[in-house]
């Protein structure tokens, strides 16, 4: 899965600190999303949906091997 | 009480114990015990004496250190952390297995190069298990954290 959370925290002009306060996790761990080394649950993706004011797929993209 | 209430209050108490976890500042008790009782168990290496009963409540200290220090949230635990937690968790308990089957086999084995009249094949003490899963728990669960970090 690959998504474009960096592009989208840019929109916004947060930092992964920021973000992950507004959405109540670590900076790891926006971090680790970032760099693809961890898939986030349903309960988090939805909270950025809502901070992004955007539906989960646009930001989350399904690859051809997933 | 009726059935759904009853049934949804023993998931609640289901999930409480699946989940369970001491608060951050345990995390330093835990330090604490385990330097302690460890320094104290390497001590009475070097004094003669009978410290059999003494040593084996070390022992025990040493396992409940380890113990609060695996069971205490991280200071921010998130879902990241839980998924680590169940990695290291898994790894270190299939880590463990292997290791009580091959270490008596290794011990046994270099018992025979070096010392062949001391050589028997001996099961390892709970001690020696139970130390190994928890230490390979934290070494895991720290490697994961540093490589999200």
């Amino acid at each position: 899965m690959i998504n474009t959370l960096k592009v989208e925290r840019a929109i916004l002009n947060l930092t992964q600190e920021e973000l992950a306060q507004k959405i109540g996790v670590s900076r790891q761990t926006i971090n680790s999303i970032e760099t693809n080394r961890y898939v986030p649950s349903t309960l988090l993706a939805l909270k950025l949906s809502e901070l992004f004011n955007k539906p989960v797929n646009e930001f989350f993209k399904l690859e051809e091997n997933d | 009480m009726n059935k759904q209430k009853f049934c949804d209050a023993e998931e609640r108490r289901l999930h409480w114990l699946v989940n369970f976890k001491l608060p951050n500042t345990w995390k330093k008790i835990g330090w604490g015990l385990l330097f302690l009782s460890f320094a104290l168990l390497i001590l009475t290496k070097f004094f003669e004496g009978d410290y059999l009963v003494i040593r084996s409540v070390l022992k025990k200290i040493t396992l409940l250190g380890l113990l609060i220090v695996v069971i205490s949230k991280e200071k921010i635990e998130d879902e990241l952390v839980e998924n680590l937690r169940g990695k290291a968790f898994s790894f270190a308990f299939i880590i463990g297995v292997v290791y009580v089957l091959v270490q008596p086999l290794i011990n046994y084995v270099v018992f025979l190069q070096l010392k062949p009249e001391k050589a028997n094949f001996e099961d390892l003490g709970d001690f020696q298990i139970l130390w190994f899963l928890l230490v390979v728990y934290l070494m895991t669960f720290w490697f994961l954290k540093k490589r999200n970090a």
